[in-house]
């Protein structure tokens, strides 16, 4: 029971999550500053340019060369012509052709068919001929009319009017800068605070335990049984900061167990975990439910896609910022003008993963019917909303081609340099693993094997053996 | 478009006119949802107040008011099966928590309608958490069974409590006294307001949150998703809609029998709005009231003009059963889904249509 009252009223912790929420929010806010006020100032330049063309246009006319004029807009009216024209050409075909069938079925003579549907085409081009006709007569009356041409006016006013574009972007940068300067100035001095708050309560919880200063994940003795089989049987490794950490081991080896107890999926059996996480403090993995992990920093990719197929791979990514936002189920429900914002923002920061993924073409597409390898991209993309610190990713190469599996490990190296964040994997492919990882640890029915740099693996004797079999000496 | 008009020549323009605008902006404005349902419920008043003048059929404005009154619980139902995936047979039992409640409040308080509504609303929200709390244990056909059994718990508390009860006085909303013909008009202010809310939900990060529920429950944890909390609030509101469904049946038929098999509270109206809901498409909350139109509106509006029907309304319970298994069939997606296809289909017919006339395009 108390443990549903905890659940239900504000604790001390719940204000804490509430603190930290607040604080990633104004960090997404300060990382999507700039691009706000880009959008802005874009808009503000296009409605500029849209007027002056409007003032421009009338000179333009005076200044143009009058026969290239003439010749554009019959250009244009003559394409219109065609295109009104195609449909009628296409019937009177279509009519011929079923009236020589006919008569070639009923085994009569269809040459009469045949020159009707010659006279037809005959007709359709000698109106084209006269409506060119028509034209070139209407041509050179705006040739005359129009005057000789006289660019000096036009000049004049299009130099004016990008100057004063010019300055207009100008004031726009320096308007907008004092203004971003000073939102970031007041966002700033917000995290300062939160930041603030958040190192009193830290200092308030009881201190949990330190880690070396390289290491950002700790795994000691992990011990995971299901009845009788031991799947993880003391299991012990560190996952330095920025590093590309590979977990291999045979089939039924217990390498996603391992994944599935850091993040809570399964309750390990024994052993312990420590992990530094977005706000600096080493937290015990243990003491959080599965869903509070994301908050922590820790998000994954799963080895069978789990995307929601009914919609967009956009919404797909706004699916893992759910704990971003800070409106609540009244403002959702209501749909006030918070979520409106805070969709706005949410949503360029989405676009901003899609383009370093290379999917933002796929923004709008259902994510029902794309291919493997998109959806692939698409769930790594969506573990990279997460602000994570530590992505987990459950093999990421399985069921790709070759050439996807390049630009995967091009992929997961410029994600770990782009976005700061470690990466730790399961990888059957052991191209993959050798080529992108930093350190690798061999396990092998729960219990480690090896652990080193990729060399160190390749050489080791009982990976060799794990993977290989015994040689047997005769 | 951050251009300027090229040097040679200006460029005709086409700008849009006053009246071009004008088109556009209303266009925009009724895709917006809230604008079709504002319109959708102006369009009932209206044809129930030709009703009640009797210019339509007098009979309609108690069938639409039963229909609107039922499809509110069945938006309900949709937001539960269609986004969260969770299955219930409950809504019968939910429906009279919301009577009873207004029943009892009035009777023995003599509050206002309205405040007695919103008690009736908090009730069904400790209810809904109770079954909410039980969904994070139990899945699928076992949610089914339970729920079911829950519903007749209900039921049977209710026999207990006061078996046969009605309203036998208007209540005043407002300073108007509501006739039974009125009632009409408090359903669709009731029903607007929830499908409002409902379709802002599902467009909104909890509705998404649902949704990746539905699809993958370790996903959805590893996004951050709490399962209670979602599955929590998709029973709250099934049985708030139901509950608030209850107080407006109660308002349009003024008396119901709990020990009745063909009552409000009864299996059959909790089977009666999950095949609304299958057949109007459990992910369309427009299929959900249609769907409810189709279960309780069209024997009074259209069935009941066939006199063999008429004469025979045991074949209309047929009639719906087949339906139901037609949906299932061929449109897992329900009646929103045959429309979405249809659209896609009048586009081919059109293309044809050109072949026919003009032969095939060779490019």
């Amino acid at each position: 029971m108390a443990k549903i009252l905890d659940n239900l009223l504000p604790s001390t912790a719940q204000r804490a999550v509430k603190l930290r929420q607040s604080y990633d929010w104004i960090k997404t806010e300060l990382s999507e500053l700039d691009a706000v006020y880009e959008a802005k100032k874009q808009k503000a330049l296009d409605s500029f340019i849209v007027k002056a063309n409007k003032k421009l246009a009338p000179l333009a006319y005076v200044a143009c060369d009058k026969a290239e004029y003439a010749d554009s807009i019959m250009e244009k009216k003559l394409q219109e012509y065609d295109v009104n024209k195609y449909l009628s050409y296409r019937a009177a075909n279509h009519k011929a052709a079923k009236a020589i069938f006919k008569a070639i079925n009923a085994g009569e003579d269809w040459s009469g068919a045949l020159d009707v549907m010659k006279g037809e085409v005959e007709k359709i081009r000698s109106d084209r001929a006269a409506f060119v006709g028509k034209l070139r007569l209407k041509r050179e009356a705006l040739i005359a009319k129009g005057g000789a041409s006289d660019p000096t006016e036009y000049n004049a006013m299009r130099t004016k009017l990008e100057a004063e574009r010019d300055d207009l972007s100008k004031a726009l940068d320096e308007k907008y800068e004092a203004v971003i300067a000073k939102k970031r100035a007041a966002l700033e001095a917000k995290l300062e605070k939160i930041s603030g708050q958040i190192e009193d309560n830290k200092a308030r919880s009881a201190k949990i335990g330190n880690l070396p200063d390289d290491v950002l994940l700790s795994v000691k003795g992990l011990k995971m049984y299901f009845g009788g089989l031991k799947a993880v049987d003391d299991l012990t490794f560190d996952v330095k900061k920025g590093e590309i950490f590979g977990l291999i081991g045979p089939n039924g080896a217990g390498k996603t167990t391992v994944f599935n107890c850091i993040t809570r999926f399964y309750d390990a059996t024994g052993g312990e975990m420590y992990f530094e996480n977005k706000y600096g403090e080493v937290v015990d993995l243990r003491n959080y439910k599965v869903h509070d992990i994301i908050l922590q920093g820790i998000s994954r990719t799963f080895q069978n896609i789990e995307l929601v197929k009914e919609v967009s791979v956009m919404e797909n990514l706004l699916v893992a910022g759910t704990r971003a936002y800070r409106s609540g189920l009244v403002v959702h429900a209501l749909g006030l003008p918070l979520l409106k914002k805070e969709e706005k923002l949410m949503r360029q920061k989405a676009m901003r993963v899609l383009k370093f993924m290379g999917l933002e073409s796929y923004a709008n597409w259902l994510a029902f019917g794309l291919p493997y390898g998109i959806l692939k991209k698409v769930e790594i993309a969506r573990a990279l909303m997460a602000d994570a610190r530590l992505i987990i990713m459950d093999e990421p190469a399985a069921g790709l081609n070759d050439s996807e599996t390049a630009e995967l490990t091009e992929t997961i190296r410029r994600i770990r340099d782009e976005f700061g964040v470690t990466i730790l994997l399961v990888e059957h492919d052991m191209g993959l693993v050798m080529n992108v990882c930093d350190t690798v640890c061999a396990i092998s029915f729960g219990q480690m094997l090896a652990i080193g740099t990729t060399e160190e693996i390749q050489k080791n004797k009982a990976v060799q053996e794990a993977y290989l079999g015994v040689e047997e000496d005769e | 478009m951050n251009k300027f008009l090229s040097d040679k020549y200006a460029i005709p323009r086409n700008n849009p006119t006053k009246s071009d605008k004008l088109t556009n902006g209303l266009l925009a404005l009724f895709k917006s949802p809230v604008a079709q349902i504002l319109l959708f419920t102006v369009i009932m008043g209206v044809i129930g107040q030709l009703s009640m003048e009797k210019i339509l059929p007098y009979s309609w404005t108690s069938a639409f008011a039963t229909t609107f009154s039922y499809a509110i619980a069945a938006v309900g139902f949709c937001l539960l099966m269609g986004y969260s995936g969770l299955a219930s047979l409950g809504t019968g039992g939910f429906i009279g928590i919301g009577t009873y409640s207004v029943y009892y409040i009035m009777a023995e308080s003599g509050l206002p309608f309205l405040l007695a509504v919103l008690v009736a609303i908090l009730v069904a929200v400790v209810i809904g958490a109770i079954v909410g709390f039980i969904s994070l244990r139990i899945e699928g056909i076992y949610l089914v069974i339970l729920t079911l059994g829950l519903s007749e718990i209900l039921r049977n508390l209710y026999m207990v409590l006061e078996d046969k009860i009605s309203f036998t006085k208007s209540p005043v909303i407002l300073g108007i006294t509501i006739t039974r013909q009125l009632a009409l008009y408090v359903v669709l202010v009731f029903l607007a307001v929830v499908m409002i809310i409902t379709s802002n939900i599902i467009n909104s990060p909890t509705g998404r949150a649902m949704l990746a529920m539905k699809n993958s429950t370790a996903a959805a944890q590893a996004m951050g998703i709490s399962l209670m909390k979602y599955r929590l609030l998709a029973f709250i509101i099934c049985t708030v809609y139901a509950s608030i469904s209850g107080t407006l049946l109660m308002l349009v038929v003024r008396n119901a029998m709990a020990s009745q098999g063909t009552g409000f509270y009864a299996l059959i109206t909790s089977l009666n709005i999950l095949a609304a809901v299958i057949i109007g498409g459990y992910k369309s909350i427009w299929g959900a009231v249609f769907g409810s139109f189709i279960m309780y509106g069209l024997q009074t509006v259209v069935l009941n003009n066939i006199k063999f029907l008429a004469e025979n309304p045991v074949i209309i319970t047929f009639v719906s059963g087949i339906l139901v298994i037609i949906v299932v069939m061929f449109y897992p997606g329900g009646l929103a889904q045959l429309v979405l296809e249809l659209r896609v289909k009048a586009k081919g017919l059109r293309t044809k249509m050109r072949e026919a006339k003009y032969g095939k395009d060779l490019g």
